[in-house]
């Protein structure tokens, strides 16, 4: 059946060729606001099925970051390959790459960005039919397995504006997955929920993971940071400035600028 | 009093033969010029300068003159380069051409009332900028745009009394041609004024009801 087919695939398949390969590879990224240098020379690799937390202060270039790895910020200098498609900042995009590049990224943001006007369902599978040519009852049959998975079958003909925060964050991520992406970002998933909705999320996301999903999680979790994923990154003024295995990195930073930042985070 | 209703009864006939061309008129220069207002509103978003110029300066001819100057520029000034036109196509061209520069402007506003993060939600999922625009941002600006661009229908359709500085017979003419065989200036331009308010009032109130109802899921 389509839709099982469907489903199987939002877990990478370590069966394809190239799995082995690194998925994502970010080099020599900078990004300029103007005279602001926002990305400072980041370098980033990541793997199939890994998941990284990007932490770090407020304007530090986390955001940045990851807006950069699917171009919705166009980087002012670097490269940056996801799977099989690479782009330099210093080559002109055409939209068909631009579309080509974005095609395995699927992206989560803090402020949800559902389509109001649309119902659940049709958020869900609007792209699917627009990107990947599904027929409706196709796209609709994947949207209904999906929003059930995040648990929200029941939402399914409602409004957006009808959801509670935590669901709609959780739309967002079942509108995501629909695509069957083998990268996801999360721009601060849970910044705009109280602890209680964002723990439904995080509870999402932490299945995601497990199913093998690569993921970067630009967060202010540090719990999320230290138990889900498997590496952290520390950024501060535009530069990582700490990386490494999560508890590692959560217990015993090296740099000072980490270890003001930590404490700062976990003593509170 | 009895002497009024009589008159009016008298000059209704001939008034409404106006309204329906006033209407008319109004409702063919909407029904071009929105559509153009769309599109030019979409080509002042683009970047591509040689869409961008043109379309700039229709808009700005036709908010900057006066409406009265684009209808006698069509009407008298086409003309002398061998373009001439009957008064009807004349306050056609000249009122699409003002609600196609105005509308662009209204339309304008509702699309970029759309939240930046609907476009990025688009563009993250991988959608192309003309499903971006069907899919996401027209549906959600557009309506935003309704209940200016009724208003703006509204003052149009006043706005076609002024179509009788080209002979076009609408309401507006005829009410003069009335008034100068018999000087009764001050029943007739009561009666062409409930004319116009029978329309625009309740024109009103439909704009009001949109606005709360378009808002619904919001």
């Amino acid at each position: 059946m389509p839709e099982d087919d469907a489903l199987m695939h939002i877990l990478p398949s370590q069966t394809s060729s190239g799995s082995q390969r690194v998925m994502v590879e970010v080099a020599g990224l900078c990004k300029d606001f103007g005279a602001h240098r926002v990305l400072d020379n980041i370098h980033l690799t990541v793997d199939p099925g890994e998941v990284i937390a990007i932490i770090g202060p407020s304007g530090s270039g986390k955001s940045t970051l990851l807006r950069c790895i699917n171009l919705l910020e166009r980087p002012s200098a670097g490269a940056i390959r996801v799977g099989d498609v690479e782009i330099d900042a210093f080559r002109k995009i055409t939209r068909r790459e631009l579309l080509a590049f974005r095609r395995p990224i699927g992206m989560v943001f803090q402020s949800f960005n559902l389509f109001p006007h649309l119902s659940v369902l049709r958020n869900v599978s609007i792209a699917q039919e627009r990107v990947l040519k599904r027929s409706r009852e196709e796209a609709d049959a994947v949207s209904r397995q999906l929003l059930e998975r995040v648990g929200l079958g029941s939402k399914a003909d409602q409004y957006p504006a009808r959801c509670s925060g935590g669901q709609q964050q959780r739309i967002a991520i079942a509108r995501a997955l629909a695509l069957e992406p083998e990268l996801m970002l999360f721009d601060e998933p849970t910044s705009a929920l109280d602890p209680e909705l964002g723990l439904e999320v995080l509870n999402v996301m932490q299945e995601l993971a497990t199913a093998g999903m690569t993921m970067i999680v630009v967060t202010h979790e540090m719990h999320f940071a230290e138990s889900v994923s498997n590496r952290v990154i520390i950024m501060a003024d535009g530069k990582i400035i700490e990386e490494g295995p999560s508890v590692q990195v959560m217990r015993s930073p090296h740099s000072e600028r980490a270890k003001q930042f930590l404490g700062a985070v976990l003593n509170r | 009093m009895i002497d009024m209703l009589e008159f009016w009864r008298q000059s209704l006939p001939q008034l409404l033969t106006g309204y329906r061309l006033s209407l008319l008129v109004t409702g063919a220069s909407l029904f071009l010029g929105i559509p153009l207002g769309l599109l030019l509103a979409l080509s002042l978003q683009t970047r591509s300068t040689w869409l961008k110029l043109p379309s700039l300066s229709v808009v700005e001819i036709g908010r900057g003159a006066s409406i009265l100057v684009l209808l006698q520029f069509v009407y008298f000034g086409m003309p002398s380069v061998g373009l001439t036109f009957s008064s009807f196509a004349s306050v056609t061209i000249a009122f699409t051409w003002c609600t196609a520069a105005y509308t662009s402007e209204i339309i304008r506003a509702g699309l970029e009332s759309v939240p930046q993060g609907q476009r990025e939600a688009g563009e993250a999922l991988g959608m192309t900028r003309l499903d971006i625009l069907r899919i996401v941002i027209l549906p959600q600006g557009l309506p935003v745009s309704v209940p200016a661009l009724l208003g703006f229908s509204i003052l149009m359709l006043q706005a076609s009394s002024l179509a009788f500085v080209v002979a076009l017979p609408e309401l507006m003419s005829k009410a003069q041609l009335i008034g100068s065989n018999t000087f009764r200036y001050m029943p007739l331009f009561t009666l062409t004024a409930i004319l116009y308010a029978a329309v625009c009032i309740p024109a009103t109130i439909v704009v009001g009801f949109l606005e709360r109802r378009l808002s619904r899921h919001f």
